[in-house]
């Protein structure tokens, strides 16, 4: 990979539709799994191959019968043994039964689905990945060493020092394993708020949200969700204050409802909408201009004060009119869907 | 326009898009399919320019990714392949790697070298003993000794375990390859106890020795060949870390594999070979000279194997 692309575990990948898509790499600690799982899998495929051999045993006790199931039993141990991940993965595309169920597959570098061949290879390898293999009892004496459990130290040192997290396998056959998953969710942020669109119509209309703004404001209305009202405030503060300044705002506008207000503008305001019924709202100003004009009573019959003010409320309570207790019941809206 | 809208908008394409990753189904579905992922496409590629959310370019990285893996599927493997990878790249890959060749010779070297050390009992007396051990000398002499008798349901039992231990360790050697070391010592040790074990038996008073002969001739060609030709694999596929032959170093690793699965395949299949041979005719108190015969004969077949199908030829073009 160049150099400056970021650290991380995505990988870029172009397709003949001239497409560059992200595929999201799969660590040793995700891919264990699904490899114990398919341990599991033809163990138990063997298993039962034993069992119904047994039974056959049993019911014909002809020995003949018996020497050809075992000779039919050895020759599906050998295959499943060598040729399970590879079979599994050239008719699976690319997924064993374990890699099904953890949400994870197989690909070529570039991309494509893995032939045969490649399939082949990494899953021969495997024995060298899975080395070097230490002996049960190799520590004690007493016991006989017999059973090599495999360690995978070389698969893992390769994985680790790989920047596609692969194993010796995946790099002779060119291939890699990525994240496959199948929940996904479509965040699009529903602002519900009225004083978020009250705010957005004093937006100067000359402002253009630049892309990099744009992302920004997505991703923080993806996240705010998962922050304290306080700690929104601080994020945004950072964003905001250049803009109050600019959009000649009162200096005490909660920046929260600010970069919600812009968000509102860029993704969700419709072009050619009528004004939103500001109702009770109509009366307010955050304009710095406006900051010494009295505040308009609202109507008697208007919504409860407590939701109408915030939005004039200030970062720092001290300074503004509003009470502590207003803040910490601003209404959770706008969640992330 | 806005971004809301828009992604409303396609959203019910993609939704249908997602379903169609899921199963196959009828024929105007799948041609269908092939549109609906031709517009993700446009709009992931559009995504930057329409100002779409992070998450929702993040959901159709995920959409392009899945459905792409269901446009391209894997190459199957092709029975027609099969025969040209056993019948013509391999014999010339055998033919003209010198990995090959370096395996070979260290394999028949150690073996030849083994089994005097082992024959030679004035000079080096205890040589056998210190190699393949005691007792596994003396389970040797006692199985060997009543003569060769059995019965089908023996062999065939036998056959298959001979299919699964000794393809395994070839198998095994091929793997190791990629580190080089282990591959060459599984041949070495392969090498210095089969040796051993030979000259130890066809010593004049060991008892069993002519049985054992008489059990080693008909599948020796393949299986000795067998492991020699997994080891050159091996050694050809490790040898990809360090010749590069200008490649990255990783290129020439993929393209060495590639050079070795076919002469692994050919080793593979010699296995199987060596296995039936060792499982019906070996162990079978079948008259010698058939046994001698199938020697010569398999041996003659390897030889036309790599070497007349191996001989490397212009290719008519």
């Amino acid at each position: 990979m160049a150099d400056a692309a970021p650290l991380d575990t995505t990988i870029k990948v172009v397709t003949p539709e001239n497409i560059a898509f992200e595929y999201q790499l799969a660590g040793p600690f995700r891919r264990l799994p699904a490899y114990v799982l398919d341990v599991f899998v033809y163990s138990a495929a063997l298993a039962v191959v034993v069992m119904v051999g047994l039974y056959l045993g049993f019911l014909t006790g002809s020995v003949l019968a018996l020497s050809v199931y075992g000779f039919l039993g050895l020759l599906v141990w050998f295959v499943l043994g060598w040729f399970y991940g590879a079979l599994c993965e050239t008719y699976f595309n690319g997924r064993t039964i374990g890699k099904w169920i953890c949400g994870l597959r197989v690909i070529s570098v570039d991309g494509r689905p893995l032939s045969g061949m490649q399939a082949t290879i990494r899953n021969l390898l495997r024995v060298a990945d899975l080395a070097p293999p230490a002996a049960l009892g190799q520590f004690d004496s007493e016991i006989a060493p017999v059973m090599a459990v495999p360690t995978a130290l070389i698969g893992l040192l390769s994985v680790i020092l790989t920047p596609r997290m692969q194993r010796l396998g995946d790099l002779a056959a060119g291939t890699m394993v990525v994240v496959d998953e199948k929940s996904w969710r479509l965040p699009v942020a529903k602002v519900d708020d009225l004083r978020v669109a009250a705010l957005a119509t004093y937006v100067p209309g000359d402002y253009r949200v630049t892309p990099t703004m744009a992302r920004t404001l997505a991703a923080y209305a993806e996240r705010r969700a998962y922050l304290t009202p306080a700690r929104r405030r601080e994020v945004a503060r950072h964003l905001t204050d250049p803009l109050v300044d600019r959009f000649e705002f009162r200096p005490d506008i909660d920046p929260d409802l600010l970069m919600y207000a812009l968000y509102y503008q860029t993704f969700l305001a419709a072009d050619n909408a009528a004004p939103p019924d500001l109702g009770a709202l109509a009366a307010f100003s955050p304009l710095r201009k406006d900051m010494d004009r009295p505040v308009a009573e609202p109507p008697a019959a208007a919504p409860p004060v407590a939701q109408a003010t915030p939005m004039a409320s200030a970062a720092n309570p001290e300074h503004s009119a509003a009470s502590p207790e207003q803040l910490a019941a601003r209404p959770e809206q706008g969640d992330v869907r | 326009m806005n971004v809301a809208t828009l992604v409303e908008k396609r959203r019910a394409q993609w939704a249908e898009l997602e379903m169609l990753c899921d199963g196959t189904g009828s024929p105007e579905a799948t041609a269908r399919f092939a549109a609906l992922y031709r517009a993700a496409c446009a709009d992931l590629a559009l995504a930057s320019a329409y100002q779409l959310p992070p998450g929702t370019v993040t959901y159709l990285h995920r959409l392009v990714g899945r459905a792409h893996s269901r446009l391209y599927r894997s190459h199957r493997f092709d029975p027609m392949t099969w025969f040209d990878v056993i019948f013509v790249t391999a014999p010339r890959q055998i033919f003209a790697d010198p990995c090959v060749r370096i395996a070979t010779l260290l394999f028949f070297a150690l073996f030849s070298l083994s089994a005097y050390l082992a024959y030679n009992e004035t000079a080096f007396p205890d040589y056998a003993q210190d190699i393949v051990g005691t007792a596994a000398l003396e389970q040797m002499e006692a199985s060997f000794e009543p003569g060769l008798n059995g019965n089908l349901s023996h062999y065939i039992g036998m056959a298959g375990f001979y299919i699964k231990h000794n393809t395994s360790i070839g198998l095994q050697c091929f793997a190791y390859g990629i580190l080089l070391i282990p591959c060459v010592f599984i041949l070495c040790y392969n090498a210095v106890a089969l040796g051993a074990s030979f000259g130890y038996m066809i010593r004049e008073d060991t008892p069993g020795g002519e049985t054992f002969l008489e059990f080693v001739t008909a599948h020796g060609p393949f299986e000795l060949t067998a492991i020699a030709l997994s080891a050159g694999a091996g050694l050809r596929l490790g040898m990809g870390l360090f010749r590069t032959e200008g490649r990255t170093r990783i290129a020439s690793l993929k393209a060495n594999a590639v050079q070795a699965v076919p002469i692994m395949v050919a080793a593979a299949i010699l296995f199987f070979l060596a296995a039936f041979t060792e499982g019906f005719i070996s162990p079978s108190p079948l008259y010698y000279p058939f046994k001698a015969g199938w020697a010569i004969l398999s041996s003659g077949l390897l030889m036309f194997y790599f070497v007349v199908l191996g001989f490397p030829r212009q290719e008519p073009s």
